[in-house]
């Protein structure tokens, strides 16, 4: 990454000059480095008192806030007061770390044929890094569990929480309207968003967002935080742990208000993760639910769970291997698969892993369900590309040094 | 320099955010799945946010305390107490019986004991098993971000029972704890575990 022309480097610089001068340096790319090696050490020790997915969370936000991050775990408190150690936030660093790469390693690097092995190998860890970028923004993730002989064709999200909206006909949802966590989890305090569906008589508002919190009784417990009161109930944040619960084990909640068109608002009522039935509104003799679960995943095709085995070490619990046969169904065809640790099906662009099963401790003969992790990710293959790509990149400028090697020393021998 | 630049320039895009909105039209559908079991309609918040099913303990209730419904960590629950702030639950709950009787004695800013002053502790008949009887008085601070309520007193049992820890549990101001003892005692007399 060393100027292509040394003479431009003496010249004085335009503003311009000097900044690109900056973004595609060499100090850039180690001071990003060094700190990007620093974050990953923080935030590993961070995530033992505060949980994974908060820490990634903290570590990994694209809010513009989390800029510079403040580490936080036991080695940087001094009685009990947290020493600041300002860090700039890991997303940034590694957008940083992008445009370095595309600046200084493709456009401003030297040119010529002793450099394609360079020029191939920052191709590479520019397309890991975009690849880590498709994988944060577009990536799905849920999982499946399945009884042995029962079908499914829906997966669960781990984390994200959405408000569906459905019309009730025949006692069954007809239509159901999806409101989707990123559109809901930055309604914090009291921020507020209205939804309009075009569709429905009316519009909804939604309020006070909490992304770990349990509707509670005002007669058990009074509001601490002066909480609003929604059919005696309210919503309490759930008290931080002294071992932080895994996110998947979050219930979100919210407030919320129909918006009927020409009409007055509803009383605020209280939507939550942890609820057992949905809240019903009528309108005439039409009927709608209005509920907040995690996000249900409609696959492309059904899954059967035709048998479920576990292997366990022999005297451990710890499993050596566990094997789900399951029949694949889809416009009218059925086809067989096997899917165990290490050995997902691929199908359509989803990704079927072994994740887990039950009931543990199973007796003989009793019926077993397996769970699946479900994968969507456009960038699943990429990191194995890049590398690919960089493994190239280095033989070819190995194989170029070795050729200068034995040619110049070819040529030396020649004179003597 | 041209390109220098354009590059720049491509960068700035790039990494741009946008800013919030108010207002959002909903057009995301989804279609009927295998996981959409049966609603009530018109469910009352009580059914919405409780698991309504039979508690796995049973006791009488005695005369003057007002049956609460159930919550997740209360299976059995009851005020008393003429100030309407004395308490009573029967729960299940995790974890030894010293992690809880230290877990209460917290609440009442109290030091924790450990196995020696575990067993120094009065024993009581509860559920076919025999529990601790715990007692504190003081300010008691209930958690879950619950302002500290001084003049409190503690009353209860913790017992380990078929692998599962119990516990009755008296809190309110120390005069009306102190009055409900004989009536706590017929009252943990008659706990027992239905499944």
């Amino acid at each position: 990454m060393e100027p292509a022309d040394k003479s431009l480097a003496k010249a004085p610089r335009s503003l311009p000059g000097k900044v690109f001068d900056l973004l595609s340096g060499f100090g850039l790319a180690t001071i990003t480095l060094i700190l990007l090696g620093l974050l990953t050490l923080f935030a590993t020790l961070e995530q033992v008192e505060h949980g994974l997915y908060p820490t990634i969370n903290k570590y990994f936000s694209t809010d513009w806030k989390s800029i510079i991050i403040l580490p936080d775990f036991e080695f940087l408190r001094i009685n009990d007061k947290l020493v600041p150690i300002p860090v700039p936030g890991g997303y940034w660093l590694c957008a940083i770390l992008l445009v370095n790469l595309i600046l200084g390693g493709m456009i401003r690097i030297r040119k010529g044929w002793q450099h394609y092995g360079n020029l191939i190998s920052h191709f590479g860890i520019i397309f890991l890094l975009v690849g880590a970028g498709v994988t944060f923004h577009y990536s799905e993730r849920g999982n499946m569990a399945i009884n042995e002989g029962e079908s499914s064709n829906v997966a669960v999200d781990y984390l994200e929480y959405v408000v569906e909206v459905a019309e009730i006909k025949a006692g069954k949802p007809d239509k159901i309207h999806v409101i989707r966590g990123k559109d809901i989890a930055n309604l914090e305090g009291e921020k507020r968003r209205k939804f309009r569906f075009p569709e429905l008589p009316f519009d909804l508002e939604l309020t006070a967002y909490m992304n770990d919190c349990v509707p509670v009784s005002s007669t058990e417990r009074a509001p601490d935080q002066n909480q609003y009161i929604a059919d005696g109930y309210f919503l309490m944040e759930k008290p931080k742990l002294a071992k932080a619960e895994p996110a998947e084990s979050y219930t979100a909640g919210c407030y919320a208000r129909i918006l009927p068109h020409g009409g007055a608002k509803s009383a605020p009522f209280i939507l939550a993760g942890a609820s057992f039935q949905p809240f019903t509104y009528r309108v005439g003799e039409r009927v709608f639910t209005v509920d907040m679960h995690k996000r249900l995943w409609v696959m492309p095709f059904t899954v059967k769970l035709d048998e479920f085995t576990a292997a366990f070490h022999p005297g451990t619990t710890m499993a050596s291997k566990f094997v789900s046969k399951v029949t694949r169904s889809e416009n009218g065809g059925d086809a067989k698969a096997t899917i165990q640790m290490n050995e997902p099906m691929r199908y359509e662009g989803l990704t079927f892993f072994q994740a887990s099963y039950g009931p543990i401790g199973a007796g003989p003969g009793q019926k077993m369900f397996s769970i699946f992790e479900i994968v969507k990710n456009p960038a699943d293959q990429w990191p194995k590309y890049s590398l690919i790509i960089v493994a190239i990149g280095m033989a070819v400028t190995f194989l170029i040094k070795l050729g200068s090697f034995i040619v110049g020393g070819s040529h030396k021998k020649s004179h003597v | 320099m041209k390109y220098r630049a354009a590059s720049l320039a491509a960068c700035v895009v790039i990494f741009s955010g946008c800013g919030e909105k108010k207002e959002t039209t909903v057009t995301e559908t989804r279609s009927l799945t295998t996981k959409d079991g049966a609603i009530k309609l018109f469910a009352t918040s009580d059914e919405r946010f409780r698991l309504i099913k039979p508690s796995p303990v049973k006791a009488d209730k005695p005369d003057g305390w007002q049956a609460l419904p159930a919550s997740q960590f209360r299976l059995l629950n009851y005020r008393f107490g003429e100030t309407g702030m004395g308490e009573v639950w029967v729960s299940l709950s995790q974890g030894t019986v010293l992690d809880n009787a230290n877990r209460w004695l917290k609440q009442f800013g109290k030091p924790s004991l450990d196995q020696a002053g575990l067993a120094k502790l009065s024993s009581f008949a509860l559920a076919g098993s025999t529990g601790v009887r715990v007692t504190a008085e003081g300010d008691y601070a209930g958690g879950m971000g619950a302002a500290e309520k001084p003049g409190f007193a503690l009353a209860g049992v913790i017992a380990s029972v078929k692998g599962q820890i119990i516990t009755v549990k008296m809190v309110g101001p120390k005069a009306e704890v102190e009055e409900a003892q004989p009536v706590l005692e017929t009252f943990m007399k008659s706990v027992r575990i239905t499944e």
